[in-house]
């Protein structure tokens, strides 16, 4: 039977020139949630007032939202770093897992280490295994032209059975009926901001790493390679810029952010490793990407946007018995119209013929 | 024990079958449907809703598929009309899927996930005569649900589809080169509008036969994932309905191998729950090396 041409896809975001392309998926996603909650008998600007009030109202709330957003920023920045380069990781959330358990792992045998030295120590294993994750698809995908959707998508599923088989089978802590692991030992723990918020260092080390991506694709070789593979392609490839090294360099390093990720979030917030210990952060990563166009000011936006979500769900279901489903409703539409063109709808017009870039 | 193993690798792959032959054919179309997931879930909830409203599981799979059909036409639109990527559009289209129905279950029935409503009727068995008593062929045959025998001609009938009528061909052209198929006057979008509509509906189908089946009640993690073994069948087989539809029987059998060990020893069965993921990976470095060795080493 036929053969199938994988076509190269291609991320086609409208130009950040229109502020209205940016809050466009944001209001589209504020009217599918008005539907949902109008549907089932409650007043939409109601909740989305409560939702505002828990997510910004008071040092307290708004500490609850950047210990959200943290893990957040991470993802995004990772997402951001691999679709610039029109790579289309999703494995992200994969290495988060990864790197989480492994930095409960190792994490609560630490007691009495010097603080620095052995959370550093975690982060770096944790940014590694991250990374380990995503090698056979970068490899696959730069010398073998693999779709590395598909092979992201199925090592997130084998790193999540992975862990929790891992969890079960060396790590299980004694008495939990869950499968979780041990606390980490107290000298690892990242300090807190502002106790008892749970916001910590993390989040500084989040800033500092978009604060590196911004620098690096403005100023080095490899960024700029970087941007112009995923902006450009043929050109790129006609100019003979590193193309094979920047696919795998976007992999990796997607992965390695969502290493480090699962680190942070272990050693800052979680204190261990449990079932359910992603959120699912690396999905949510990419729509924050999409929505700030890789933008590092964006990412910061679009993070603490998300994290108010994040924390306003979770303690508006508390208080006004608001299913947090409604959060997802909120992210996932965001996500769909990210991507989506916002002119008239092209109904009946057959679609340009794209020049072939196969 | 063999028979009760083959009984719950049946129930699970009729359950994969529809959804990632949906999945192939929108997969020669063009797109990859990253959504099957969410097609599954609705497919799951509308079937046991219908199902129990109507005190019929034939409407209730008629209304899931209803349901999926426009659901995977929305999702499509999307995708053609909008220009939206269809990796993005689908999984962004799974999160809100379980958003919504997680929040219409709680908020609109006031249950927390699980959904037991009154009067739901089940998938029939249908029993053949004869073959009832056979040890292995017995299990195999007798006493499986409408949704087996939907399978069975489903797999043929979409190969002789695709295969030997203008549909097929013209699908199979949008897939291949649109660029060429546009310029023989093909309307490309519309020819994946259909296939996304196709696939949406078959998913829940898919979706409705884990409600309607052996415990009859709705939960909003049933599906657990079994949109992206589905995905990974259609993969695995190339989008050919015949190897599709075998590595969904495979994919099965791990599925109701894993089911079996979680109640003995549960560790082993998230090592196994891996194994459909491995084997996609697996099967595409084989491909892979296999292309390179050829020399077809194409630039990035």
């Amino acid at each position: 039977m036929t053969t199938i041409v994988e076509s190269r896809r291609r991320l086609r975001l409208p130009s950040l020139g229109s502020a209205g392309s940016v809050l466009a998926p944001v209001v589209v996603a504020l009217l599918v949630g008005a539907v949902v909650v109008a549907v089932t008998g409650n007043d939409p600007v109601s909740i989305y007032r409560t939702l505002a009030r828990e997510a910004f109202g008071g040092a307290d709330r708004v500490n609850a939202t950047l210990a959200a957003a943290t893990p957040l920023l991470f993802t995004g920045l990772a997402a951001a770093f691999a679709y610039r380069a029109g790579i289309f990781t999703v494995g992200v959330e994969g290495s988060f897992v990864a790197g989480g358990l492994a930095t409960a792992a190792i994490g609560s045998h630490m007691d009495g280490v010097v603080p620095a030295l052995g959370i550093a120590a975690l982060l770096v294993v944790a940014t590694f295994v991250g990374l380990v994750v995503a090698v056979l698809p970068a490899v696959l995908r730069a010398y073998a032209r693999v779709d590395e959707v598909v092979t992201t998508l199925m090592f997130n599923f084998i790193a999540s059975g992975l862990a929790s088989w891992s969890v079960q089978a060396f790590f299980q802590e004694r008495g939990q009926a869950n499968s979780a692991t041990a606390m980490v030992a107290d000298a690892v723990r990242l300090p807190e901001l502002a106790p008892p918020g749970q916001t910590n260092v993390g989040l500084l080390v989040a800033l500092a790493a978009v604060a590196v991506y911004w620098w690096w694709t403005r100023s080095t070789t490899l960024g700029f390679e970087l941007t112009t593979v995923g902006s450009a392609p043929r050109f790129a490839v006609a100019q003979g810029l590193r193309t094979r090294l920047v696919v795998l360099v976007a992999l990796l390093g997607a992965g390695a952010i969502g290493g480090l990720a699962g680190g942070v979030h272990t050693l800052g917030i979680v204190h261990r490793f449990t079932a359910g210990f992603s959120a699912g952060f690396g999905f949510t990563g990419i729509a924050i990407a999409l929505l700030a166009r890789f933008n590092p000011v964006g990412i910061v936006a679009a993070a603490i946007l998300f994290g108010a979500l994040n924390s306003a769900g979770t303690t508006a279901q508390l208080f006004i018995d608001l299913p947090i489903q409604i959060i997802d409703v909120l992210q996932g539409t965001v996500m769909v119209f990210a991507v989506a063109q916002f002119a008239l709808p092209r109904l009946r017009k057959r679609q340009a013929v794209p020049v072939a870039t196969t | 024990m063999i028979d009760a193993l083959i009984a719950s690798t049946i129930a699970l792959t009729v359950a994969l079958v529809p959804a990632a032959i949906g999945g192939a054919i929108h997969r020669l179309s063009g797109i990859v449907n990253i959504g099957l997931e969410g097609h599954m879930l609705i497919g799951a909830l509308v079937g046991a809703v219908a199902s129990a409203w109507s005190g019929s599981w034939l409407v209730g799979l008629v209304l899931a598929a209803t349901a999926g059909a426009a659901s995977g036409l929305l999702v499509n639109l999307v995708i053609t009309r909008m220009r939206g990527n269809e990796i993005i559009v689908g999984l962004g289209f799974n999160i809100v899927a379980l958003g919504v129905v997680g929040y219409i279950l709680r908020a609109g029935m006031g249950v927390s996930g699980t959904l037991r409503p009154e009067g739901l009727r089940r998938l029939p068995t249908i029993d053949v005569p004869g073959v009832a008593d056979v040890p292995v062929l017995g299990a195999l045959l007798s006493g499986q649900s409408p949704m087996f025998w939907f399978c069975l001609v489903l797999v043929p009938a979409t190969a002789w589809l695709l295969g030997n009528t203008p549909w097929g061909l013209q699908l199979r052209a949008t897939g291949a080169l649109e660029p060429a198929a546009v310029s023989l006057g093909l309307r490309s979008l519309a020819i994946r509008d259909g296939a996304g509509l196709v696939a949406g509906l078959l998913s829940a189908l898919g979706g409705a036969t884990l409600s309607l089946g052996n415990v009859g009640l709705f939960n909003e993690n049933m599906i657990a994932g079994r949109g992206y073994v589905a995905l990974a069948a259609f993969y695995f087989g190339r989008s050919w309905p015949l190897p599709t539809a075998l590595a969904c029987l495979l994919f099965g059998f791990f599925d109701a191998l894993q089911i079996r060990l979680q109640t003995g020893v549960g560790a082993s069965a998230d090592l196994l729950s891996t194994l459909p993921y491995l084997a996609v990976v697996v099967i595409l470095t084989a491909t892979a090396l296999r292309e390179l060795r050829r020399g077809s080493r194409r630039m990035v």
